[in-house]
């Protein structure tokens, strides 16, 4: 049964399809010239450096609501679209990503709260089921919605924090049964890839010219932040500078803490001959065979993949974790040091 | 006779006539692999097509074991990085060794790691009757109380899977493992695209680690040791909440009794071991290595363990109480096997009592085998 989304829902969740049928239907692109849209196109502007700055957009009119004009809403968003696609930016669209996905979940986790009538359900089901292919079920308890157990588990797993684990769930017959803002919560990454995706693959013909020259604007103001600058170690972490101390003292090192140095020096950027020389200590040097390994490890040669740096929590299983109190609840030894005050 | 060619034998007899190997779902994309006798090493990388290429290989190579993989790849020929991983199917172990009984040592017999001389099990400190070596390797007989134990963690297991997890009754494939202990295959797809990591999380539900004392409505009041109940919102209604609330008698309408557990037990963090103690000991004890790894290979079902010469077979859910592997996985032929003891020892099998004290026996090939699997015999 094809669902009639209203234009207040498309003003919450813009990245739906119906969102760009929507505007495809009611709006001629050459129309977005025209100076009554101007102000949009500045809005838009402020949303996205809003973002790029890791906070939320949330633009209240005089009586305190998000959202006041659904179609200025979504033509705000298509115009934030269309900037970040020309701007090219990579950290610019990810952030931007995140941040709409954030904001996005907090209208989201609003909407699974209230009241479930049939048309609101019929909805949130639809966008459970477009965007991430998953079926949502409200539980017998009607505060909780529950998702199957295995969707839950490959979006979950990856959460540090333990009260996502699924032994501190409420788990039944195939089942989770979580509140409504944990539901949105479980699928955010998710929603920002999609965002990330739909820009990434997006096709723009012509661009008003308005949001020509705001995207010359932003280039010039976002451009010197996000230049590529290799990442300034000036302190090496506690593991990695045991790893170092053994290997020049000419001692064998297991394989785990050689695929800890090798990760982590190619994470801060170091070049394969540099990092090959660090190994020309070990007992068993073979300078082929370690350049392949390492090459393997950058992802150039081999399966292709690229390795990262093993995570504390598995190096503590390695007994090759040798934390002082400046690693300062890190999860990865790439954070050190890199923490903001 | 050369010990493994007198095992080689009776497993090629029972590769020729036997009707339980089972052919894994989508043969095609799992890889297999095999060890031989008197060999190292595993035969990887291997691929079937049907049930009858399978077969074939089982009774030209008679292999000392036979693996299958939980995963289905895309070129289950090729080497790991380029197989292409498609899935796997959601596997468990429950090796009777891990439940650390304490029958263990009653039938633990120390193998000499010097001169390779069998000592009866011994409860004090080891050396070698034979040679004083000091170092020995042990074989476990499995006794009752083995078996009964990890039936009971069978039993917990299904318990979960059914009741936590919804998995329904006809796709959980119990099997004993064809040593001392049973493996689980479960046959629901939707588990098949989970990551090493999703399966971890799995495990850690399964296993009872890592509830929170939070989980149950236990919070640290801030900078002291000293503990408040507030229940959570979501309630005590499912899973490891209601287990956990029902073990210690809690009941969700009143606060009354955790506080005072937690008091008698000496605050917050005191109370955190002990839940974690608890959870434990209730959850089932689950090989996690087995079912983390989504590229291993497993024992294939209906094939014999070298460890022992009994097979790994089908356990009907509803038989388990009633399941006795050295009578039902016990079905190696009855040819008279002559055999050099190195040890006294009182098994029984396939409802024979074996009570050999004398050094040379002939004895019925499933018998004989058996006792040369575990290492307390040789061909005479």
């Amino acid at each position: 049964m094809p669902l009639d989304i209203g234009k207040a829902d498309l003003a919450k969740y813009p990245f739906l399809n119906e969102a760009t049928e929507y505007v495809r239907k009611y709006l001629d692109m050459e129309e977005l010239d025209r100076p009554e849209y101007r102000h949009l196109v500045d809005r838009a502007s402020e949303r996205i450096v809003t973002e790029v700055n890791g906070k939320k957009y949330d633009r209240r009119n005089e009586y305190g609501r998000e959202i006041d004009d659904y179609d200025k809403e979504i033509i705000t968003f298509l115009f934030t679209f269309m900037i970040v696609k020309t701007l090219g930016i990579e950290p610019v669209l990810r952030k931007y990503a995140l941040f709409e996905a954030m904001r996005a979940e907090g209208f989201l986790s609003k909407d699974l709260s209230l009241e479930p009538t049939e048309i609101r359900l019929s909805l949130l089901r639809k966008i459970f089921q477009e965007l991430f292919g998953v079926t949502i079920q409200i539980g017998e308890d009607a505060r909780f919605y529950k998702v199957k157990v295995t969707d839950y588990l490959k979006r979950a797993s990856p959460f540090h924090e333990e009260e996502w684990k699924l032994i501190n769930r409420q788990v039944n017959n195939g089942y989770v049964y979580l509140h409504p803002d944990e539901t949105v919560r479980l699928f955010r990454s998710e929603l920002s890839g999609l965002i990330y995706k739909r820009i990434k693959v997006m096709n723009l013909q012509t661009l008003p010219s308005s949001v020509k020259s705001k995207v010359e604007e932003l280039r010039t103001s976002l451009t010197p932040r996000f230049e590529y600058s290799s990442i300034q170690v000036k302190e090496y972490p506690p593991c990695i500078k045991h790893a170092i101390d053994l290997m020049n003292k000419g001692e064998n090192l297991p394989h785990s803490a050689r695929l800890l140095l090798a990760t982590y020096m190619l994470a801060i950027g170091k070049p394969i001959d540099e990092i090959v020389g660090m190994f020309k200590n070990a007992p068993d040097f073979n300078e082929r065979i370690t350049r392949y390994q390492v090459e393997h490890l950058a992802g150039s040669k081999g399966s292709r993949t690229k390795y990262s740096v093993p995570s504390c929590d598995k190096l503590r299983t390695e007994n090759l974790c040798f934390a002082t109190k400046d690693c300062d609840g890190i999860i990865n030894p790439i954070q050190f040091g890199r923490r903001r005050n | 006779m050369i010990t493994s060619e007198a095992v080689r034998s009776a497993f090629r007899e029972y590769y020729f006539r036997q009707k339980l190997v089972e052919v894994p779902e989508i043969i095609e994309q799992r890889e297999f692999g095999y060890t031989q006798f008197g060999k190292p090493g595993m035969v990887r990388h291997l691929s079937f097509n049907n049930a009858g290429e399978l077969m074939a290989m089982l009774v030209k190579e008679v292999p000392s074991d036979v693996y299958c993989s939980n995963a289905l790849y895309r070129f289950p020929t090729l080497p790991m990085q380029e197989k292409q991983w498609q899935g796997a199917d959601l596997i468990f172990d429950i090796d009777g060794k891990d439940l650390h009984l304490p029958c263990m040592s009653d039938h633990s017999y120390p193998v000499c790691s010097n001169c390779g001389h069998v000592s009866h099990p011994a409860e004090k400190e080891y050396t070698c009757s034979a040679c004083s070596g000091k170092k020995a390797s042990y074989v476990s007989i499995p006794c009752t109380k083995c078996i009964e134990g990890s039936k009971k963690e069978a039993a917990r297991l299904v318990e979960f899977l059914i009741g936590d997890l919804g998995i329904a009754k006809e796709n959980i494939y119990l099997y004993f493992s064809g040593n001392n202990g049973f493996h689980f295959h479960v046959s629901d797809e939707s588990y098949r695209p989970l990551d090493s990591q999703a399966r971890s999380d799995l495990v850690g539900y399964l296993a009872g680690v890592g509830l929170i004392a939070e989980s149950i409505g236990v919070r640290r009041s801030p900078g002291s040791d000293l503990a408040f109940v507030k229940f959570p919102r979501s309630g005590l209604g499912y899973g490891w909440r209601k287990r956990v609330a029902e073990k210690l008698d809690i009941k969700a309408s009143s606060t009354v009794r955790l506080t005072n557990i937690i008091r008698e037990k000496g605050g917050y963090s005191a109370f955190k071991t002990e839940l974690d103690r608890i959870t434990r000991q209730m959850g089932v004890k689950i090989d996690p290595q087995v079912t983390t790894d989504v590229h291993r290979v497993f024992r294939l079902p209906g094939t014999l363990n070298s460890k022992s010469g009994l097979a790994k077979v089908r356990c009907d859910l509803e038989k388990l109480e009633s399941f006795d592997p050295l009578e039902d996985a016990c079905l190696l032929g009855s040819t008279k096997l002559k055999i050099r003891m190195k040890t006294h020892v009182k098994v029984r099998l396939r409802g024979q009592t074996f009570n050999i004290s004398k050094e040379e026996a002939e004895l019925p090939a499933f018998a004989a085998v058996y006792f040369m699997c575990k290492g307390i015999a040789e061909a005479a």
